[in-house]
């Protein structure tokens, strides 16, 4: 069961669109953190992906283990959010 | 359980399919998209476009094509999320493979489009989204006040460097050959960066290196004049050397493909299999712009109109 969503985005990234996009259709509430805005947090989206990407989402669970989906990866977004 | 018949089934939404949708959808014909990547594709992960005819100020790759598919949907196209596998012919009809099932259509529009060629050198997968990228408006914002390689030489290795200007500190861009194939107007444009971009032509690149912290700490490239090996002490590497069409799934189908697996058409858009036309940058002879696309778009969607049309006579004569 998942406790909450946070997405990594930047302003032009196409990929953050359709993450945002699949979630809202699937009924799933997020909270954003725009890279752009916030400079100063790339370092823990690259702590927690391992990778200078975004989009990055972490689904925290109801035990507060997370699980990490960099891009726009449906096959490993849709088991995560479930 | 009852099949899923649609009129119309298109796979990708990018700028062909999304157009072809407006023109389907506008006469009531019943239409689905199948997008497994971006909708907008291609042009959407393009940070400003300059050509795009009635936008005289040019306009941002996300903007025009969240525009596409607000006006296909404006006449209700229905865009899913998902994959096809598979197309086949069965009881004359198309039968489609997805993630969402199988999914029958009367017609099938192809507009996969095409996806950014990867080098084939070491190191290139090791730090793949750890210095090594393929797009500059998802990833360039990591590397502000860093130093970069580009490689390639053409449009859209020069006007993603020209995005990348934004973050990075200074871009050296690794060009092939003696020239550039990208278009006079953004080879002129680069003047305006000549602080920021230094162009090196004559100059492969060979190897990506990284360190112990698993990123990128330089490129090596040789310069074809001397024969040299020349070392760029970079964070990371944005690599735009042309495209590959995104034809896998067609694999083992009826569908033609040329010899580097861009769909055959007849001068309809028609492919080899009847019944299913392809559109855009994934159709053998395309010039890979957006304004053809879209253009080859509102082709095919007549080009399917007339299809369905005779397909309905066939059915009330017989």
């Amino acid at each position: 069961m998942v406790k909450k969503i946070t997405i990594f985005t930047t302003n032009t990234c196409a990929y953050c669109v359709m993450v945002k996009r699949w979630l809202k259709a699937k009924g799933h509430d997020y909270e954003e953190v725009n890279l752009d805005q916030y400079p100063d947090r790339q370092q823990e989206a690259y702590e927690m992906s391992g990778q200078l990407s975004v989009p990055v989402t972490v689904i925290t669970k109801k035990d507060d283990s997370k699980e990490i989906v960099v891009g726009y990866n449906l096959a490993k977004l849709a088991p995560a959010v479930t | 359980m009852a099949k899923e018949i649609h009129d119309v089934v298109m796979v990708g939404a990018g700028p062909a399919a999304l157009s072809a949708a407006i023109y389907t959808t506008r006469e009531d014909i019943d239409t689905i998209l199948f997008e497994k990547g971006v909708i907008g594709g291609l042009a959407a992960v393009t940070d400003w476009v300059d050509n795009y005819p009635g936008f005289p100020k040019g306009i941002a790759g996300l903007d025009l094509a969240d525009g596409l598919r607000e006006q296909a949907e404006r006449f209700g196209a229905d865009i899913r999320l998902g994959e096809v596998m598979s197309i086949a012919e069965e009881d004359g009809l198309k039968k489609l493979v997805t993630t969402d099932g199988d999914i029958y259509a009367k017609a099938v529009l192809i507009a996969t489009g095409s996806d950014y060629k990867k080098l084939g050198i070491p190191g290139e997968e090791t730090f793949y989204a750890r210095g090594v990228h393929y797009c500059a408006t998802c990833d360039g914002a990591f590397y502000r006040d860093k130093r970069l390689v580009v490689s390639g030489g053409g449009n859209s290795a020069l006007q993603e460097s020209f995005f990348l200007t934004r973050f990075a500190a200074h871009i050296d861009l690794l060009v092939r050959s003696d020239h550039m194939r990208a278009s006079e107007i953004l080879q002129q444009e680069l003047e305006k960066y000549k602080d920021k971009i230094t162009v090196h032509f004559n100059t492969t690149t060979d190897e990506i290196v990284g360190g112990a912290d698993n990123k990128v700490t330089k490129v090596i490239g040789t310069d074809k004049t001397t024969g040299k090996k020349v070392d760029f002490a970079v964070d990371g590497i944005f690599v735009f050397i042309g495209l590959l069409p995104n034809t896998q799934f067609l694999k083992g189908s009826d569908v033609g493909l040329d010899s580097i697996g861009m769909i055959k058409t007849n001068e309809f858009l028609e492919t080899s299999m009847p019944g299913v036309f392809a559109a855009g940058d994934v159709r053998s002879g395309a010039t890979m712009q957006i304004a053809s696309a879209t253009g080859e778009g509102a082709t095919a969607a007549l080009m399917m109109r007339k299809h369905l049309e005779e397909l309905e006579r066939t059915r009330s004569t017989t």
